[in-house]
């Protein structure tokens, strides 16, 4: 899923990049080995990231998949050299010492730092039109990873900036009643037009449609985000944490509609984050209505709106 | 040494099978290590679940019969309420204790826990207590009217195996080696990223005498992947990583060794750099060979051997499957290039190791000659010659070839070992275990 949607644009853009592209190949072949490139970037991904084992996973694989996408990463940030960089969010130091992080639960593939308040102040022009931070990591955020991963997990990502607001652009894709996105293209387009429009539009109620942005453009970026994450115990890696974040919510939508059975832990779960989430995702989206609004206050979407809501995530 | 021809070469047949017959790998079953014993001729492998020993019952040296010795049970499951996260059974490696008495010592580990197991026989029980009946009850003291002396008689061979210690909590990581030291005192145990020494005699205290954790996680770029005592220098050990090292240590020269007294790497053949150079660099296995003064490592596609005295390249190079190298992408993709494979000596002349399809290879260093058979139980009969396999790289596959494509990477061997003294190897697919020797025998 992601790796057709990324091949695809990778090589739409491709064309772009002629003469300025360093590879160990020439001509022809050069794109071959692109193609080559993004398919193993992609593969990398899936196994960190689609990977739920009951013990843990092996760090030596782990390292060696990480050393891969860095690699991949640093080819990429030479050949984009001459692209405008995007900021990327600082890299957060891990403040705590080696058993709290031994401590986590360890299925907390996708990130394992605890957020920094420090980490959310930095990034002051995009706060404005985004979810104060402790509502997105307590509440929707928190309870979605909660569902996938079967446990409670703090999941802050080390790049908290993009986190935010692929999520609320994409819970805005939802109010925008846009197709439920099931391909791995809405998904960065949501994460990219999120981090590109937020910065530009600051002052917007975060209700944004996702731009033809060029994807690929965008995912250059992100891939140059923050380093890999927290090695300890888990997988761990900030790569793409809005992108994988986003797939992985909206895969486990998708496939509620297929495995819904109360039996399973995980359909279970998912079943009941149905309703959990359709709140927190108005609580969320509270603040782009730039209506102070109360839990008890009714809210002032429209009740169809939010019965498309409610279909697109319980799939029924 | 090795090959198909006359002479002195061997001849390898088929001699037993052991396990499941059918292709459904019970998980419980997957045999996970295979240790040859040193000094007696036994051997053991390691299922998931239990231990299982083979004894050779046979005194006689004509045919190397294994049979079941024992079977017990040596790791549990366990889970760990801090992480949410199970801790498998899984052997990862077995060790054995040079025997010193009677009994038979080995060491086991999963990821976590090393077990000192004892095994001991017993084939003799003793009869005629004057005070307890034969079934244990009390007799009744004013019964007794005569005395008699207790006397040992034959039984059944009873195999117990006993924990003797376990060596527990000392390591964060998986362990993936444990190695004994030729003082027989102390072994070292090793995970991803650190090194401990333990003696054989205590349990709650080990020293770390290596630790390549960085202070910041994400700056971890390399694992351990196999460490091993010398043979000969209880001062020295070497452990590999997964970038494609052998570092060297002398614990003599400090308390920590982080600093290595030798750093083998050789340095990368730019003709052959790919995207997956690192992968197939890190080395699932270094092996000592038995007088010490080389070493062999495994990497994915090749076998190496280094001599001690020369850091900067091995002195031989053995490809175990150079036509896997433009299938790396897909390997990379099912996982199977991180599959681990282990490697063997016999003595300091013959190297084997395992590869897919059930195939295992042996490279002469004499001869340079190298053979790849089959374990399968096609070749049933016993004192069946094994043919050599070959794979077809590309081009036309010629008869009795296979070619690349029809490999089933699901069937690999792991595991082999040689038995210390005479020509019978072991080698166990995923749930079968194969014994071969020399058609002299």
């Amino acid at each position: 899923m992601l790796g057709k949607g990324g091949k695809r644009k990778f090589d739409e853009h491709e064309d772009g990049l002629e003469g300025k592209v360093v590879s160990p190949t020439d001509g022809p072949s050069k794109v071959s080995y692109t193609l080559q490139r993004q398919t193993i970037f992609n593969i990398s991904l899936m196994k960190l990231y689609n990977h739920r084992p009951l013990t843990e996973p092996s760090l030596q694989k782990t390292v060696l998949i990480n050393n891969m996408l860095r690699r991949i990463q640093e080819e990429l940030k030479q050949e984009g050299s001459l692209r405008p960089v995007f900021v990327t969010a600082a890299q957060p130091a891990d403040p705590l010492g080696d058993s709290f992080r031994e401590a986590q639960p360890a299925f907390s593939h996708l990130a394992a730092q605890p957020l920094l308040p420090a980490e959310l102040v930095s990034t002051t022009p995009l706060e404005a039109c985004l979810t104060p931070a402790s509502l997105l990591e307590d509440d929707a955020f928190c309870t979605s990873q909660t569902v996938q991963h079967d446990g409670p997990t703090k999941l802050p990502p080390p790049a908290l900036q993009p986190v935010k607001d692929s999520f609320s652009s994409a819970l805005d894709e939802i109010e925008e009643l846009c197709p439920a996105p099931t391909s791995a293209e809405a998904v960065a387009a949501a994460a990219d037009a999120a981090a590109d429009d937020a910065k530009d539009h600051p002052s917007e109620s975060g209700v944004q449609r996702p731009e033809g942005v060029p994807e690929s453009r965008a995912a250059e970026p992100k891939l140059m985000d923050s380093l890999p994450g927290n090695f300890e115990i888990t997988t761990s890696t900030g790569f793409l944490t809005d992108l994988t974040l986003d797939d992985i919510l909206f895969a486990d939508i998708d496939t509620s509609m297929y495995d819904f059975d109360p039996c399973t832990s995980a359909t279970g779960a998912a079943s009941k984050m149905a309703p959990v989430s359709a709140d927190e995702l108005l609580k969320t989206l509270a603040p782009y209505s730039s209506q102070p609004v109360t839990p008890n206050q009714p809210f002032k979407m429209d009740l169809t709106e939010l019965d498309h809501i409610m279909e697109v995530l319980v799939g029924s | 040494l090795l090959g198909a021809g006359g002479g002195n070469d061997i001849q390898w047949c088929f001699s037993q099978v052991k396990g499941a017959v059918d292709d459904d790998v019970a998980e419980d079953k997957l045999l996970s290590e295979l240790q040859y014993r040193k000094l007696k001729t036994g051997m053991r492998t390691a299922a998931k679940s239990g231990l299982s020993l083979s004894e050779n019952k046979t005194q006689s040296h004509s045919r190397g019969e294994y049979n079941v010795y024992s079977t017990f049970q040596s790791h549990e499951p366990e889970f760990d309420y801090l992480k949410s996260l199970e801790i498998e059974e899984k052997i990862n490696k077995i060790r054995w204790l040079p025997q010193k008495n009677a009994a038979q010592f080995l060491l086991s580990t999963n990821d976590k826990t090393i077990k000192l197991w004892k095994i001991s026989e017993r084939d003799k029980r003793p009869e005629g207590y004057n005070l307890k009946e034969e079934d244990g009850r009390y007799r009744d003291p004013t019964t007794v009217t005569t005395l008699r002396v207790p006397v040992f008689r034959p039984m059944d061979l009873m195999v117990e195996a006993s924990p003797r210690r376990i060596f527990a909590n000392a390591h964060t990581y998986h362990i993936n080696s444990i190695s004994i030291n030729s003082d027989y005192e102390t072994y070292l145990s090793a995970d991803d990223l650190r090194i401990n020494l333990w003696h054989l005699e205590i349990t709650d205290r080990s020293f770390n005498i290596v630790d390549i954790k960085p202070a910041n996680m994400e700056e971890l770029t390399e694992v351990i992947t196999a460490a091993e005592f010398h043979p000969n220098s209880c001062n020295t050990f070497v452990y590999s990583s997964s970038k494609g090292t052998i570092r060297l240590c002398d614990m003599r020269a400090s308390a920590l060794c982080d600093r290595h007294s030798k750093l083998f790497e050789e340095p990368e053949d730019p003709s052959n750099r790919s995207f997956f150079s690192e992968i197939i660099s890190s080395i699932s296995d270094v092996k000592f060979s038995h007088s010490g003064r080389y070493m062999m490592t495994r990497d994915y596609l090749s076998v190496k051997i280094w001599d001690l005295n020369m850091e900067n390249r091995p002195v031989e190079t053995y490809q175990v499957h150079e036509y896997l190298r433009s299938k790396l992408c897909s390997l990379y993709e099912n996982d199977c290039i991180f599959d681990k494979f282990e490697c063997c000596w016999n003595g300091s002349d013959i190297v084997m190791t395992g590869s897919y399809n059930n195939f295992f290879r042996m490279f002469d260093r004499n001869t340079k000659r190298d053979i790849t058979l089959e374990a399968s139980r096609e070749n049933n009969k016993p004192r069946t010659v094994l043919k050599p396999r070959k794979v077809c790289a590309s081009g036309k596959r010629k008869k009795d070839e296979i070619s690349v494509d029809s490999l089933d990477f699901n069937k690999k061997i792991l595991h082999t070992a040689w038995h210390p003294k005479e020509n019978i190897i072991a080698v166990a697919t995923t749930n079968n275990l194969y014994i071969f020797q020399d058609k002299m025998n």
